[in-house]
């Protein structure tokens, strides 16, 4: 086998915002075409590593290489879906306008977009089943509907590398399924997927890896080297309830 | 109207200037204005207002002791646009570098700035010529050809940037993160719209003054924010929003003589609350027409679940005042309601389910029993069964029933040991299907297999479904053969899902 260049390769990065460090020293490279799960407790600095991904943030101290290249330079590649907490649901904005968003950065500023980009932004509309949608604003779609408008903006973007901050995250079963499905073909035309996950019932099911980070990085690796329930009490401090659930499902998870 | 409009500025060059400058401002300030609804920031448009006065006293003094020139308008533009942005900045630093809040900041740094304008103002009052209260309240009376020339040099220069620039704005105000990793530079881009506000709040500044300058930037904009689904068409909307603004408050403070700046404000005020009242979908009057209409969907489909039980589907009013948790007024208004929808049938005090209704209140009921099969899966006491699929059942979402019924292996009887409705939704003859959601009795003819799961089966064979064996788990199928014979075959469920059959 071929040495790979890693699609994502953080070294030592540090963030803080202020005094508060929100990453401290986290080291780890993500092989191209895998669905990784980042985990991890609130306010864990899970986000914070996305957006430092993305150049959204800066780094105190750090590098942040996609594919081999400086971030800076690869810019574009990255596609991002964003929490639904933080978009302003009532921006006047349409659902196709929205998936359009994502081929913005493959025109100058200027210049107006071409046929073609209409045409993949409706195709990734399609893609999410969202097309019959595309005239409504965005504030009147149920949470997994919105989730899915974002996800076909990702898919317009064209990126090599998708990082989803929180997408299941709100949504009802059938819906989580539903985007669940779309990440899984996004992974199979051979993209990088990033994914912020709060739900460690599904964690070990949904993703090839699992990030589980804490300010520090406590584990990367398989689901089942990672959903150690020693390492997790460490890491959850105080909220041991979950694990007792989570063992259970273990210990039940025999015949399913 | 159209006399005052045409022939009074016709006659007069004066007003003809004046009008031409109020529609101008108007416009730049609508567009500009939409900008900053959207972001947010109109306090901190206030404060660019306010902090120009300090540099367009520090302009006008420059330029008279230096060049001796009584105000000189280019150079207390230049000094009120570089002091709005020193304000800015200011903000910006201290609100980043401290535990003080951007509001408190903008609070202390906009009126300090003001402050030391006015005092610059009196302490050099020999020097500086500035009308303070034209300043305060506008002077659109007043406006010189020198004024005209820049705001209309303003103006193009900012809707040209606007427009030419508009995705690139767009993005960064909806989605910052998402800007800033496609390469855009989000803090440029900011300062940016920070500089347009700044030499609109200018403009703007000649007509309304200082203190309402605001409402000329953001009434318009917030106005249209009522009405417009996208960006692009809120600006324009805004801008209207303006001119009708502009020009009847300019028409009745000319009529009434009284401040046009005042007046202008006044009705974009009313405007906005007129809209406010009436827009279709964002209005007051649309959102209690709503309410007042709207009857929970927890009280339609309780009602649908008594008629249904009831003996021949057939029920009373007071049945269902005896079996809901509602007064009766509410239910019989959910009644009415339904029956506009030809849900139900109202005679002859009888309440019965129309054609519509029956099949609404199928699917609640194999949502309910779908529910407390799974409920009973996870373990959930035997009495409580009932009451918790009863919170669940309004979840009946097709996707989320199906995912349900999919996930329990499409089992046929609930824990009662009542039926499940089969899949009706579905289940349509003409339609192609999975096998697995086919019940006892349907025929059909197979469309297609994945021949690597299942062997037995061909596409062409016509299939007969008998009854389900093992539990319900196993899918007993009859193929019928040339020679008239039938073989069996029995399946499991993901087999009985590689099968798609088109229903006779």
């Amino acid at each position: 086998m071929t040495q790979q260049v890693p699609a994502i390769e953080v070294k030592n990065l540090t963030v803080s915002y202020g005094p508060v460090p929100a990453l401290l020293d986290v080291s780890l490279s993500i092989e191209p075409g895998q669905l990784v799960g980042i985990i991890g407790p609130n306010g864990s600095g899970k986000s914070t590593f996305i957006k430092s991904l993305l150049g959204f943030v800066k780094p105190d101290f750090g590098d942040v290489l996609l594919f081999g290249e400086d971030a800076e330079k690869a810019k574009g590649r990255v596609a991002y879906v964003p929490q639904r907490g933080s978009v302003d649901w009532d921006f006047p904005i349409t659902v196709g306008e929205v998936a359009l968003m994502g081929r913005y950065g493959k025109q100058p500023w200027w210049r107006e977009l071409s046929s073609e980009d209409h045409d993949i932004a409706e195709h990734a509309l399609e893609q999410v089943r969202m097309a019959d949608y595309r005239h409504r604003q965005i504030g009147q779609l149920s949470g997994g509907q919105q989730q899915r408008v974002f996800m076909a903006r990702a898919i317009a973007q064209g990126g090599d590398i998708l990082l989803l901050d929180e997408p299941f995250a709100g949504v009802d079963a059938a819906t989580e399924k539903a985007i669940l499905d779309v990440l899984e073909s996004t992974r199979e035309t051979g993209r990088t997927l990033v994914v912020v996950h709060h739900d460690l019932a599904t964690a070990s099911e949904y993703f090839d890896a699992l990030v589980l980070l804490k300010q520090r990085l406590f584990a990367h690796g398989t689901p089942e080297q990672v959903m150690h329930p020693e390492l997790l009490s460490e890491v959850y401090e105080g909220t041991l309830r979950i694990f007792a659930s989570l063992q259970n499902e273990a210990a039940a998870g025999g015949d399913g | 109207m159209y006399d005052w409009l045409v022939e009074t500025h016709y006659a007069s060059p004066h007003l003809f200037k004046a009008l031409i400058t109020g529609l101008l401002v108007s416009t730049v300030c609508s567009v500009i204005g939409c900008f900053i609804v959207l972001r947010r920031t109109s306090f901190l448009a206030d404060a660019l207002a306010h902090s120009m006065l300090a540099g367009v006293v520090v302009g006008y003094l420059i330029m008279k002791v230096l060049f001796g020139k009584e105000a000189h308008a280019p150079a207390m533009l230049i000094g009120s646009i570089l002091s709005g942005m020193l304000t800015v900045a200011l903000i910006g630093f201290v609100s980043r570098s401290s535990r003080v809040k951007e509001d408190a900041v903008i609070g202390i740094m906009y009126t300090g700035i003001f402050a030391f304008g006015g005092v610059l103002a009196s302490l050099f009052s020999h020097y500086v010529h500035i009308d303070l209260l034209h300043f305060m309240v506008g002077q659109l009376l007043g406006v010189s050809d020198q004024d005209l020339w820049m705001m209309a040099i303003v103006s193009v220069t900012v809707i040209s940037f606007i427009i030419l620039a508009f995705r690139s704005l767009q993005l960064v105000t909806f989605d910052r993160v998402m800007a800033a990793s496609l390469g855009m530079n989000v803090v440029l881009l900011d300062y940016m719209l920070t500089t347009c506000t700044a030499m609109v709040v200018v403009t703007g500044v000649q007509v309304v003054g200082v203190i309402q300058v605001v409402g000329l930037l953001i009434a318009p904009a917030a106005t249209a924010y009522l009405f417009c689904d996208r960006l692009r068409n809120m600006l324009w909307v805004s801008a209207l929003f303006g001119w009708t603004g502009f020009l009847l408050g300019y028409y009745f403070s000319e009529t009434y003589n009284v401040a046009p700046g005042a007046m202008i404000v006044v009705v974009l005020t009313a405007q906005f609350l007129v809209v406010f009242l009436v827009s279709p979908r964002y209005g007051l009057l649309a959102d209690f027409q709503r309410r007042l209409k709207a009857v929970p969907q927890q009280l339609v489909e309780d009602i649908l679940g008594v008629i249904l039980r009831a003996n021949k589907e057939r029920c009373g009013m007071d049945d269902l005042v005896k079996h809901t948790p509602y007064k009766a007024d509410r239910i019989r208004k959910a009644v009415q309601s339904m029956v506009r929808q030809e849900w139900l049938c109202f005679e002859k005090d009888v309440i019965s389910l129309t054609d519509d209704g029956r099949q609404h209140a199928r699917r609640l009921r194999r949502a309910h029993r779908l529910w407390e099969t799974y409920l009973q899966h996870l373990g959930v006491a035997e009495d409580e069964l009932h009451s918790r699929a009863d919170l669940l059942e309004h979840l009946h979402d097709e996707d989320a029933v199906d995912y349900l019924d999919d996930k329990l292996g499409h089992p046929l009887t609930d824990p009662h040991g009542a039926e499940i409705p089969e899949d009706f939704v579905h289940l349509v003859p003409g339609e192609v299907m999975r096998l697995a959601i086919l019940r006892e009795g349907h025929t059909g003819e197979v469309v297609r297999v994945n021949s690597g799961l299942v062997d037995q089966v061909a596409v062409g064979d016509r299939v007969t479904v008998g009854v389900r064996e093992d539990n319900s788990q196993t899918w007993v199928i009859n193929i019928a053969q040339a020679d008239g014979q039938a073989t069996e075959h029995r399946l499991n469920h993901e087999e009985a899902d590689a099968i798609s059959i088109r229903l006779d």
